[in-house]
């Protein structure tokens, strides 16, 4: 079977069983009878597909599509403003069929359409509170004004007085403006002079961190060399070199010792001989005898 | 000494440095020559003990104040230590008769000098000193040969940008910068502000690079050519940086004064805190501006905006 097929056979089964749809009846009987009631649906239906725009462009924030849906809604929202007094006008309008409650409830209904209609969100920031001139502010119990409302014409006369202090107030704030100036012109200085001290700062940053290196160089360097200087002056005082030494000293002592002895002993052999030793005690007198 | 018995009498210093070799400078610096001047006698020079001499000879003469000779005997020392291979003493050397060259007027050889001296110490591997020689002679010849002193700008310039270290290029190009503008070349004096830019860009100091732009299109203004300064300022906002910095609005504000032929409104700005943080040779332009006949500009742009906008044509 063809999808022709199909959709024929289907809308011929619906046409057979559209007295079993309710909702279409509903609609179409109220519709048939009610121009109030046609009117209040279509107005609703405006309101919901309008809120439903408005979400999707508060989702598309800041695009031109946002702009394009924003400027439609208010569009939109203008026409149903001018739809409601007609609704207005229809609401009073008797119909058969219809309780006095519902009838009451039509015109609350009605009258609460153009707040439902503004509150629509278009994008436009929300309008700022009318205060609705000088009755309706004093109306509110926190503000109170001094003079207790007496705003009539006198009231905001220019007296010599009141010119007096705007002129004063202008000349102050022409001198705070030149004051503002200067302190202005001081604050770019320090901007600029800021400025310059960072570069000149980035620029010197590499700079020392090249003369880091090199200093670590430098001190290990030294620190090597210490050592190596240490090692050597060790070794030449080392201990063992000192025992050495002195045990060399020792020994030449001792020859030498060995060699002046023996010569001394020859000489005493030879004065024993010649019987010169008499009456010498210490051995100094024996070796100056010697000598 | 002492044990030989001799009194050793106690010399002030300077006395000390003339009589160390026991001879003037001049008796230094001929043993020298003769150490150095082959001949069948001596078959290599022995250049060690001639450059010390010729050392202590160039100071001799400093200190007696003859230039000339001291700056001959630099120059020797420094071949002396270029043939025992050590090219920083050389170079040191170049740069001391350089100096001195310097203080004889004698211009081409402060330039050979100083550029021989810039050589020596790339081979030691230091650009930084050589492009610092280099500058050293620039400066030294900014009023006499200025060609010259721009070569030799742009050659240090060039030797910094290759090591990567433009930082330190930033004060080069603002000599040359103002030496472009003493000699008038108001283009070529724009086009180094302009290269300045981009060396501040690859170091991220958008200070200086607004600040070179903003002086890149003051020059354009006082030559008059208002065509390159817009084009300029329209390049210049292509880059972030510029864009959202002080400079750029008050560049703007001049060319709208300029389009304007608002004359009080150009001193104005002139005087503004913007340019006066600019070089000194930059502001001076910037107070004598606007040059030449600012209305006749007026008149040019005003004929290109002559079609009214027509809000009903959709073309």
């Amino acid at each position: 079977m063809s999808v022709i097929d199909l959709l024929t056979r289907v809308d011929s089964i619906c046409k057979k069983y559209d007295k079993y749809d309710l909702e279409k009846h509903k609609d179409a009987n109220v519709s048939g009878d009610d121009a109030f009631v046609r009117l209040y649906s279509s107005v609703n239906s405006d309101i919901e597909s309008l809120l439903q725009k408005a979400e999707t462009a508060s989702k598309d924030r800041g695009k031109a599509s946002a702009v394009a849906i924003n400027a439609e809604i208010r569009r939109t929202k203008a026409r149903l403003l001018e739809e409601v007094p007609k609704l207005q006008r229809l609401a009073v309008k008797k119909v058969k069929g219809l309780s006095s409650q519902e009838f009451a409830a039509r015109n609350d209904l009605v009258l609460a359409l153009p707040e439902r209609i503004q509150a629509i969100p278009d994008g436009t920031p929300a309008a700022p509170k009318q205060t609705g001139g000088w009755a309706s502010s004093a109306s509110r119990a926190e503000i109170k004004f001094d003079s207790d409302g007496r705003f009539d014409d006198e009231y905001f006369q220019s007296t010599d007085q009141s010119n007096q202090f705007r002129q004063e107030y202008e000349m102050r704030r022409i001198k705070q403006d030149q004051g503002l100036d200067v302190i202005a012109e001081g604050l770019d200085t320090l901007k600029d002079m800021a400025h310059d001290m960072n570069e000149e700062l980035d620029r010197q940053v590499p700079l020392m961190d090249e003369i880091d290196t090199k200093v670590d160089k430098a001190s290990s360097d030294l620190k090597n060399t210490n050592v190596r200087l240490k090692d050597t002056v060790n070794q030449l005082r080392s201990s063992r070199n000192f025992c050495i030494d002195i045990v060399l000293l020792i020994i030449i002592l001792g020859i030498a010792a060995y060699l002046y002895k023996f010569e001394i002993l020859r000489r005493i052999g030879r004065l024993v001989k010649d019987r010169k030793l008499e009456g010498c005690s210490s051995i100094r007198n024996i070796l100056l005898k010697v000598c | 000494m002492n044990r030989k018995g001799v009194h050793k009498t106690r010399r002030p210093r300077n006395q000390y440095n003339t009589t160390m070799a026991s001879s003037d400078p001049n008796k230094l610096l001929s043993k020298a020559d003769k150490l150095t001047r082959l001949s069948l006698t001596r078959w290599s020079a022995d250049w060690k003990t001639a450059t010390v001499l010729y050392e202590q000879a160039a100071n001799g003469f400093r200190v007696s104040k003859n230039i000339e000779k001291a700056k001959t005997a630099y120059e020797k020392a420094s071949q002396g230590q270029q043939m025992l291979s050590s090219p920083w003493d050389a170079a040191k050397h170049m740069e001391s008769a350089a100096a001195l060259a310097k203080e004889l007027s004698n211009w081409r050889e402060v330039a050979d000098f100083y550029q021989k001296a810039s050589e020596l110490f790339m081979e030691c591997g230091r650009p930084q000193p050589a492009s610092d020689a280099l500058a050293k002679g620039a400066r030294a010849l900014e009023d006499t040969m200025p060609e010259e002193a721009i070569q030799l700008y742009t050659d240090a310039i060039t030797i910094l940008e290759d090591d990567e270290k433009e930082q330190m290029s930033f004060d080069l190009y603002r000599a040359v910068t103002s030496v472009y503008i003493k000699l008038e070349k108001y283009t070529d004096a724009a086009s180094s502000l302009l290269r300045l830019g981009l060396a501040a860009d690859k170091c991220n100091a958008t200070n200086s690079q607004t600040k070179a732009y903003l002086g890149a299109i003051i020059v354009y203004l006082y030559a008059h050519d208002f065509k390159q300064a817009e084009q300029c300022y329209n390049d210049c906002t292509q880059i972030d940086a510029f864009l959202k910095s002080d400079h750029s609005r008050c560049a703007g504000k001049f060319l709208s004064a300029y389009t304007d032929g608002d004359v009080d409104e150009i001193k104005k700005i002139a005087q503004s805190s913007a340019v006066s943080h600019l070089d000194h040779a930059i502001i001076r332009l910037a107070r004598k501006l606007p040059t030449g006949d600012v209305s006749s500009l007026k008149a040019v742009t005003a004929e290109d905006d002559e079609e009214p906008l027509d809000e009903n044509d959709l073309t």
